[in-house]
């Protein structure tokens, strides 16, 4: 009896070293592969935080913009009635207030230039406008709340500096001094850039927006999504729930598999092809934008029904079947509901995705400057992506905060379709 | 009836054993049925006559095609793609097989309940009410109700659901579940249930709910029941089919076949020698 247990105790210890030994490799291994793990996470999460802390720190400065407050005597002797709208008010403007700081300007009229360039051409929108609404004004000193210019902004966000020599910069030292006596005469007040949230793309920075961009991305979502869905839907359930499994249908499934990999610039030369040059859709139109958008989003589409199709337990599909129901009464009654949050998943993602492509637009048209908002899907329009990259290209300084600017609105945009995603497959998600 | 079985009567008692001697006409006859997977053959040439009325067990071995054999009586292979059916499978003399007859329709004479019970993602309610909607059954909300209640009083369910019949079938219990989908088969009334296995995911408890209702509606469908427990079969059954290796070895009359079969690897197989 202790013989046994003694031989028992003698063979089983080099056993249990050896396991023991083994364990701590075992072990090693898996502490390893967790600190990979927190590396990897730490960094993706540096690089985004780099991202998103360079486009914020560039493009805070753009939501936010100077007005200046002057009084303006409407001269009559300046002001056509029969066509106030050709008024130089600028001028006007500039020279009024040169008169009262005491300032003589020369014969070619230069001071008036230079202090008529740190207003926005807004100002003599703004006059033109409350001359015509109400003539009787003519004759009177009114105040007048104007943008001032790009370059006259920056330099009150204080972006341009007076230690840079003066011809590096765009304003003269006498122009900042003027900058500098308007603010202290408490002219100047900074405030919510709303420009740039509902005006359309202008050639002026202090008077661009994203509006215009922002309704042609969202027609053309709108257009995509009318035609990618129901077809990408439809097909993705005839493909995994009729079809016969043949080698046509494996063709098909293999090429589908090949589109989605197809890089988004042939997109867009099959939609110049085929909806401009074939069809004569308007150029540059968000319904050739969304055709060509839908195209690619299709591929996706299809993939991503398919297989929360096949994740439906055949369960359910035979239950159907077995209690005497259809074929097309078990799809649609019971498969496709259940893959309805992983359709309705794949369809944001895909629609998110089409939001934030820029290649095909730059073959279609819709890289090309387009002011004003569009109204109908057959109209110009721009995009949020174009404009990112027209705005990024534009030689004005104030160009580049407002690009930034318009990429946080690009990825609030976004953020906005992924949470509807999150929603709508929690809302949608049932156990089986 | 010209197709009649003709049963032992002797070595019976008990209630159940007395039922099960009345001679019972054939409700079933499949005559040398095979079934392919693609190249593979799962099933050969099986006769059998199946009783109405009556619960008549497939036991056998895993892989042993009595439930590849179930699903040839409502067509199930049918959704099973490169499956083949050879041979006739009468229904009260209508070969299931015959191009006339709609799948769907032989489903709504065919009941089945699954392995696992697969209870639709809904309300109780709706579960139950779902054939009855397809088939086009009632014809009005109050009679739906009453379909649903009866039939969940059948399942002997209803006590236990009366009071949350909008409440998701999937939280009930599996054993619950397993009820609910058969209350789900009755309501539509069909002439024969068929039963793959349905208490291997049940426990003791569960499973003898089920197999005492299982009693219960032998009185009014025809039962045709797989299961891989040898007691179940002899507590359940009155005819007893013993497949192996995709072949009909042995059918009789439960008692006789385990006390006294006639195929040695069907005395092997309930003594647990092998399978």
């Amino acid at each position: 009896m202790t013989d046994a247990a003694d031989m028992n105790a003698a063979a089983s210890t080099p056993m249990r070293d050896r396991l023991a030994a083994g364990l701590k490799r075992r072990h090693a291994r898996e502490a390893r592969f967790r600190w990979y793990g927190r590396l990897a996470i730490i960094a993706a999460l540096a690089f985004l935080a780099l991202l998103l802390g360079r486009i914020v720190s560039q493009g805070y400065h753009a939501f936010y913009t100077h007005t200046a407050a002057v009084p303006v005597y409407l001269d009559p002797a300046r002001i056509d009635r029969s066509y106030p709208a050709g008024t130089n008010f600028e001028q006007l403007t500039a020279e009024q207030l040169l008169a009262r700081w005491g300032v003589v300007d020369d014969a070619q009229g230069s001071k008036a230039k230079a202090m008529k360039s740190l207003f926005s051409s807004e100002l003599k929108f703004r006059l033109a406008e409350l001359v015509m609404k109400r003539p009787g004004l003519i004759g009177q000193t009114v105040p007048i709340t104007t943008p001032f210019s790009d370059d006259a902004d920056l330099y009150l966000k204080g972006e341009i500096s007076r230690d840079v020599p003066s011809d590096q910069r765009r304003l003269t030292d006498q122009q900042l001094d003027w900058l500098d006596r308007l603010k202290a005469e408490g002219a100047v007040s900074a405030r919510f850039n709303k420009a740039l949230f509902l005006n359309g793309d202008s050639t002026e920075p202090e008077l661009a927006g994203v509006l215009g961009a922002v309704v042609g991305s969202a027609l053309m979502l709108l257009v995509t999504a009318v035609i990618a869905i129901p077809l990408g839907v439809g097909a993705a359930v005839y493909l995994e729930e009729f079809a016969p499994r043949n080698r046509l249908s494996e063709l098909i499934e293999v090429n589908i598999n090949n589109l989605a990999a197809v890089p988004s610039i042939v997109y867009g030369l099959l939609g110049l092809a085929l909806f401009i040059n074939w069809m004569h859709l308007p150029r540059a139109s968000p319904l050739v934008g969304g055709l060509v958008l839908a195209l690619m989003a299709l591929p996706t589409l299809i993939i991503a029904t398919r297989s929360s199709l096949k994740a439906v337990p055949p369960s359910i599909r035979e239950a159907a079947l077995a209690m005497g129901a259809s074929r097309t009464q078990a799809v649609f009654g019971h498969v496709l509901p259940l893959a309805m949050p992983g359709v309705m998943t794949g369809a944001i993602i895909s629609m998110a995705h089409a939001l934030g492509e820029t290649a095909p637009l730059l073959l279609i048209g819709m890289i090309s400057f387009v002011p004003g908002v569009p109204m109908a899907i057959d109209q110009p329009a721009g995009a949020l992506p174009s404009l990112i990259y027209i705005w990024e290209n534009a030689s004005e300084r104030a160009f580049h905060e407002r690009t930034a600017a318009a990429i946080m609105v690009l990825l609030a945009f976004m953020i906005v379709m992924n949470m509807a995603a999150i929603i709508l497959r929690r809302r949608f998600e049932r156990r089986w | 009836m010209k197709n009649t079985i003709h049963r032992a009567a002797d070595g019976m008692e008990g209630g159940v054993a007395a039922a099960s001697r009345v001679i019972a006409p054939v409700k079933i006859a499949a005559r040398d049925v095979s079934v392919f997977y693609g190249e593979k053959q799962a099933l050969f040439d099986v006769s059998l006559d199946i009783p109405d009325k009556t619960v008549t067990a497939l036991i056998g071995p895993s892989g042993c095609g009595k439930s590849t054999f179930l699903r040839t009586m409502n067509r199930m292979n049918d959704t099973i793609p490169d499956a083949r059916v050879t041979g006739r499978i009468e229904m009260d003399g209508q070969d299931v097989n015959d191009r006339s007859v709609d799948p769907v329709l032989l489903r709504a004479q065919v009941g089945m309940v699954f392995q696992r019970p697969n209870p639709f993602p809904k309300s109780i309610w709706e579960n139950v009410a779902y054939g009855p909607k397809i088939h086009g059954l009632t014809s009005s909300k109050s009679e739906l109700d009453d379909v649903v209640q009866s039939a969940l009083k059948r399942a002997g369910l209803w006590d236990e659901v009366a009071d949350r019949l909008q409440a998701s079938a999937t939280g009930l219990s599996g054993g619950q579940q397993q009820r609910l989908v058969i209350a789900r088969a009755i309501a539509v009334n069909p002439e024969v249930i068929l039963m793959d296995e349905p208490c291997s995911a049940l426990d003791p408890i569960a499973t003898a709910r089920i197999e005492e209702l299982i009693d219960e509606l032998r009185e009014r469908f025809c039962i045709v029941i797989v299961t891989h427990s040898m007691a179940q079969a002899a507590r359940v059954s009155q005819r007893t089919a013993f497949f192996h290796m995709g072949r009909l070895i042995e059918t009789g009359d439960t008692e006789e076949i385990f006390t006294n079969p006639r195929e040695r690897r069907t005395l092997d197989y309930i003594t647990g020698r092998f399978g």
